[in-house]
């Protein structure tokens, strides 16, 4: 599913990622685990194509990254992503911020997919109007909307309480059993149990 | 539309956006068009009211210009001349007001001024113009060194007019130490005008003949009226331009993260630009108008305020107004595409962090 060869990546002078090759099969349950400042974030932003590597080579689903020729439609329909802070458009209800992800023949599943996430009556709120966790869960809606071979996820409960957490990676597993491949970057350990492949980094390598 | 939509739900950032376009706007329509009124007035004054006009050789204003008056009679007997009369302007203290215009006339040119109450001057009398007889309630007023009676109150579209003092020719001569500023000729011969022109050049060397159309193009305040003020435009028109081009940039650079996240979930950077584009438009458009009506309304009231006695009057052209809406779309747009533009090359993880920080 995804093929990770040599990956290297520099922040200015400072470098990040050390000539990391892996490979993540598809419809598992991948951990990045580390400390803050290992290299996850970094490496899933990279694994996400939101990010060039400096140098090395990345292939999804048998497509080398690097030749992609309309990465916005690969972005679109083949990736999902779930980030700390949700980033979710303030001036965009629940149901809009899902149909700006939402491919056009995806969109009649907003509403299944509202429901299934127990959103439903949300839909026609604005961000600040809801609470944290249901932030969230609008969140791994949009990601789950175009049913993506891939979804990557930051930190997905890093601002939430354990209750919020167990709802958001129950619902990440729920993808996984969909047959959608997952990688969660994070350094909350109550991953472990969910996972199937872990990826454990330390200041920039794998160990 | 998500164009209206995140112009409606961010109302500080759109007050803020609009509210500077609109201010760099009416700086602009404001300062070009007091400065086109002016030279507007003066022009009137003069091309309504003749078709030559004759001052002293070698004199660059009509302030310090000299003519022998009795050049009257002599030109009132060439043919095709239907009218002629002779004027002194000049600026002097009148009772408590500091400065106004004073225009002395020969008496055939008093119905030129629309009396709205009393009659015209005789000697040692005046007329007050409608904006300046507003802060008198005597029935005399000192001018310079002199004192007249007011004889009635005038009004006149120009604005010089209504702030000024009418006078016969002969007191003003007397004020101003002079016979006449300029004589004025009429005739209702188009095709004879240059040759009238040349009759009256023979008849004194002293005097410089010209048609009103070609002494209004190369009067000299005008020249600097027009080059003061196409300067003071610019650097208006340049900063008012330059505030709306950075509130852009600034606005689009703190919405980087919101250009990230689209970027990431696949949005395009033509998506970005073109909800952008008319966002902006929407935007500057609506304070264009909203500029051009509070300008209008301003450029209306200017003639009525008393402090100004009516001197400073605006006019906006057509020309104007155009001109200032492209400059303000395009100054608007650059503005806000090309941060945007920029932003959309850069990697969508790196905008977001970007945006939080």
């Amino acid at each position: 599913m995804i093929k990770a060869s040599n990956i290297s990546h520099f922040y200015g002078l400072e470098q990040v990622l050390y000539n990391l090759s892996f490979e993540i099969k598809e419809g598992g349950f991948v951990f990045l685990s580390g400390e803050s400042g290992s290299g996850k974030s970094t490496l899933l932003s990279i694994l996400s194509t939101l990010l060039k590597p400096t140098s090395g080579e990345l292939l999804i689903d048998g497509e080398s990254v690097e030749g992609i020729k309309n990465i916005d439609f690969f972005r679109q329909s083949k990736v999902g992503f779930v980030f700390q802070f949700h980033y979710l458009i303030n001036y965009l209800s629940v149901y809009e911020n899902i149909a700006l992800a939402a491919l056009e023949e995806k969109k009649q599943n907003i509403n299944k997919i509202l429901e299934e996430l127990g959103i439903l009556e949300l839909s026609s709120r604005y961000p600040n109007e809801i609470s944290g966790g249901q932030r969230q869960r609008v969140a791994v809606a949009r990601a789950l909307v175009n049913e993506p071979k891939v979804i990557f996820a930051d930190e997905p409960t890093g601002s939430l309480d354990s209750k919020n957490s167990q709802i958001v990676y129950g619902l990440l597993a729920q993808a996984v059993k969909n047959g959608t491949t997952v990688v969660v970057a994070s350094h909350d350990m109550q991953i472990e149990e969910y996972s199937t492949q872990i990826i454990r980094l330390k200041d920039g390598q794998i160990l | 539309m998500i164009s209206l939509k995140a112009l409606s739900k961010n109302p500080f950032k759109s007050l803020l956006i609009f509210s500077s376009i609109t201010i760099a706007v009416m700086a602009i329509f404001l300062i070009s068009s007091v400065s086109q009124g002016v030279i507007g007035m003066y022009s009137k004054m003069i091309k309504t009211d003749g078709d030559i006009i004759i001052t002293q050789k070698g004199i660059s204003d009509t302030f310090f210009s000299n003519v022998d008056i009795s050049l009257l009679e002599k030109i009132d007997k060439l043919e095709h001349v239907t009218s002629s009369y002779a004027m002194i302007v000049g600026a002097s203290p009148i009772g408590h007001i500091p400065i106004a215009g004073i225009y002395g006339t020969t008496a055939n040119h008093f119905s030129h001024y629309k009396l709205s109450s009393g009659e015209y001057p005789k000697a040692t009398e005046v007329i007050l113009g409608a904006n300046l007889a507003k802060q008198f309630e005597t029935m005399d007023v000192n001018i310079g060194s002199k004192r007249f009676r007011i004889s009635g109150v005038y009004s006149s579209d120009i604005g010089f007019e209504e702030g000024g003092v009418v006078m016969n020719i002969e007191d003003a001569g007397a004020l101003f130490n002079r016979s006449a500023s300029f004589i004025l000729v009429s005739s209702n011969t188009p095709n004879e005008i240059d040759n009238i022109v040349k009759k009256i050049s023979n008849l004194d060397s002293e005097i410089e003949v010209k048609t009103t159309q070609n002494f209004v193009k190369e009067y000299n305040q005008f020249k600097i009226i027009e080059n003061s003020s196409f300067v003071i435009s610019t650097l208006a028109f340049a900063m008012g331009l330059m505030g709306i081009a950075s509130v852009m940039s600034m606005i689009v650079n703190s919405r980087k993260e919101e250009f990230g996240i689209m970027r990431a979930l696949g949005k395009s950077r033509f998506f970005i630009i073109k909800n952008l584009f008319f966002e902006t438009l929407i935007m500057s458009v609506s304070a264009y108008l909203f500029a051009l009506l509070l300008s209008l309304g301003i450029l209306a009231m200017l003639p009525h305020i008393e402090m100004l006695q009516g001197y400073v009057n605006g006019t906006l052209s057509l020309s104007t107004a155009l001109y200032v809406l492209a400059s303000t779309l395009i100054m608007a747009l650059l503005g806000s595409l090309i941060p945007a533009w920029v932003a959309s090359k850069t990697d969508p993880i790196l905008l977001i962090n970007q945006g939080c920080a």
